[in-house]
């Protein structure tokens, strides 16, 4: 656990984020492999949503929905499958690697897999298509295997998160209300509020918080970075953060700190971990921290892509999940329950 | 299913196909709702309590006489700490309760009849920050300790194949605490924390709006529909609350039946009118799932707003 002593600071230490997968998913999926794909196991791109922590008891997930999936052409839809600016639903760029078989599930190279989505976030970091369009920063990675037969579902989710070596420290993570004056906080919450209310920037999950001399805040788009500066501004480095944890940060500030570090060769950075009650800015959940970064030898070079880390664990383990589906999907156990 | 309740259905189903929705607005006369009032009071409720979103769903599922983009109103991942049955006692003692139907047993019981005494059983729900500070030694605990040694059974056989990726990560910024549980009101190391998503549809045929349950456990696996009725008010939990095929997504889940929505609604307004207040179409959502409340009293689901009852208007 990160500590709140000022002794020089302990390593910053990130709540993984945690997978959540609706039952439509692998129905669209099964419909997907019976009519679409084959046996086609390319990689699929897929969209994953989460959302700001919004009760203080539980953290928000990376959830799959079936419009996560490519549409199903045997469905007509005249809407667009992914409604932008819809606050609860952030969108995520995803891959799936499905594969055909059991034994070629097992087969995956896991490490070389997440080695491979790591190595897309580090260029983007590079080449400033983070900066510009920042949810590439939460790529993942999802495998399965889809057991048609059984309906069962065989799966497992990778966030990858480039490491740092040594590891980031924290000297200060408190509740963003007692860092803040009351009057940043008033305004905070309102400038908050209203990047989450407007239908371009709910779905924009890395943000920068500005705060002038007055006490005024204002949220900024992180291109916007170099306009912030002066001043005697407080500029914050913000994000929506699925983790309600009072003393850690959420996943998504690993690959932020990365992209912070590379783009603007910080060593010091002020973060607000962004949580919300009930669907408004909630200061007293949300925390502020600073981090203190030795940026690792080699971070300067593109080819010399970190070590990445970020398979999901099953209840402590390293294991894969599988979920099975026969209730809603088999035709006989079907038949049984409308009988 | 039983085989009235089978009856029923069909002949629902047909009442639906045949007869076009609801135009003309019977909101205070009968308690039900048009399509179009529906929408309208869809969108305040988005607006006032934004961890609600309409959602469009399964697209073969599509209500032509909903819009597209609108077709089901829901809110994901919500907390459900405490099984209904033990709050029970807590709500009679309270007396907050306003008996609203006692022609028969059916009769609908609505909770925060008595506003100010509900707000605070509200707040003691939401943990102070100090509360979730001591929490943090006392009650996250691994899962492993909780089934320790159990074998789980939905992990048939990866035993073989573990450690053969080599995939052990060592990390010191990863949190080891791996599997989080969150806060838990009592100490008694009992896992009660599951998550519900909440959804509302249109219900064609009692034109009112429909509440379907999907819970899910403490890693976000689905309960199944008969462990939901844990989570539902004794009262209602093998009558009014049943378990049938969701409009707009797919499977089963639990959903209180409407039958008596339609009354329930018209009761609560026309309490309302004889206090002087105007009901408006708008927030017939909020008054709703006020009331539904007491049907599932421990899904902290939001419905608040500054919304005045009526109760100082005498």
């Amino acid at each position: 656990m990160a500590k709140q002593e000022r002794s020089g600071g302990s390593i910053l230490q990130f709540s993984p984020f945690q997978s959540f997968v609706d039952e439509g998913f692998w129905h669209r999926l099964s419909s997907l492999k019976l009519n679409k794909f084959g046996i086609d196991d390319s990689p699929i791109a897929i969209t994953g949503f989460y959302a700001p922590c919004s009760h203080s008891q539980v953290s928000n997930h990376l959830t799959l929905l079936s419009e996560s999936l490519p549409c199903d052409e045997s469905e007509q839809s005249s809407v667009p499958a992914i409604s932008l600016g819809n606050r609860n639903r952030c969108s995520v760029p995803g891959i799936l690697y499905n594969t055909n078989t059991l034994e070629a599930y097992h087969a995956l190279d896991k490490k070389s897999l997440l080695k491979e989505e790591a190595k897309k976030i580090w260029e983007d970091i590079h080449t400033g298509k983070a900066v510009e369009d920042s949810a590439v920063l939460l790529r993942f990675l999802l495998i399965s295997f889809a057991d048609l037969k059984k309906w069962s579902f065989h799966y497992w989710f990778a966030f990858p998160a480039l490491v740092f070596d040594p590891p980031v420290t924290v000297v200060e993570l408190k509740p963003a209300s007692q860092w803040f004056t009351s009057e940043e906080a008033d305004s905070v919450s309102v400038a908050c509020n209203g990047w989450r209310n407007s239908s371009l920037t709910a779905g924009v999950p890395f943000f920068l918080v500005c705060i002038a001399s007055n006490s005024h805040a204002t949220i900024r788009h992180l291109k916007d970075w170099e306009a912030c500066q002066g001043d005697g501004r407080k500029v914050l480095f913000g994000f929506y953060d699925p983790c309600h944890l009072p003393n850690n940060p959420g996943w998504p500030l690993r690959n932020f700190l990365a992209l912070i570090c590379s783009r603007w060769n910080l060593k010091t950075v002020h973060f607000l971990c962004y949580r919300e009650n009930r669907g408004f800015a909630d200061l007293g959940v949300s925390l502020v921290g600073e981090a203190v970064i030795t940026i690792p030898q080699g971070w300067r070079d593109l080819q010399c892509v970190p070590n990445a880390v970020g398979w999901e664990l099953n209840k402590g383990r390293h294991i894969s999940r599988v979920i099975n589906l026969a209730k809603s999907m088999d035709p006989a156990m079907l038949a049984i329950s409308a009988a | 299913m039983v085989l009235s309740q089978k009856l029923h259905e069909a002949f629902k189903g047909t009442v639906e196909r045949i007869t076009g929705p609801r135009t003309v607005s019977a909101f205070k006369e009968k308690g039900v709702l048009s399509v179009s009032e529906f929408i309208i009071a869809g969108d305040n409720l988005v607006s006032k309590c934004p961890t609600w979103s309409w959602e469009s769903g399964e697209p073969s599922k599509r209500k032509s006489y909903l819009p597209p983009e609108k077709q089901f109103l829901i809110t994901r991942n919500v907390p459900c700490l405490r099984r209904a049955a033990s709050v029970e006692e807590e709500y009679e003692a309270a007396g907050g309760e306003v008996l609203l139907d006692n022609e028969d047993n059916d009769g609908w019981l609505a909770t925060h009849g008595k506003p100010k005494e509900t707000k605070g059983d509200e707040d003691d729900n939401v943990p102070s920050m100090e509360a979730l500070e001591i929490s943090k030694k006392n009650h996250i605990q691994s899962i492993s300790s909780y089934f320790g040694g159990e074998e789980e059974e939905d992990i048939p056989d990866m035993a073989d194949y573990e450690g053969t990726n080599n995939l052990i990560e060592t990390d010191p910024a990863t949190l080891q605490s791996t599997y989080l549980v969150a806060h838990e009101p009592d100490d008694d190391n009992i896992l009660r924390t599951r998550t519900y998503d909440v959804s509302i549809t249109y219900d064609k045929y009692y034109q009112t709006p429909r509440v379907w349950l999907t819970g899910y456990d403490e890693s976000r696996m689905l309960l199944q529909p008969e462990l939901v009725l844990e989570d539902v008010s004794q009262d209602h939990a093998r009558k009014t609350v049943t378990i049938e095929d969701h409009p707009h997504l797919p499977g089963k889940h639990a959903s209180v039946h409407p039958c008596r929505h339609g009354a329930v609604m018209k009761k609560i307004i026309d309490v309302l009118m004889s206090r002087g207040v105007e009901p408006e179409v708008d927030k017939y959502l909020f008054l709703f799932l006020k009331f539904v409340a007491s049907v599932i009293p421990t899904i902290e689901y939001d419905y608040t707003m500054d919304f005045d009852l009526g109760s100082s208007s005498n």
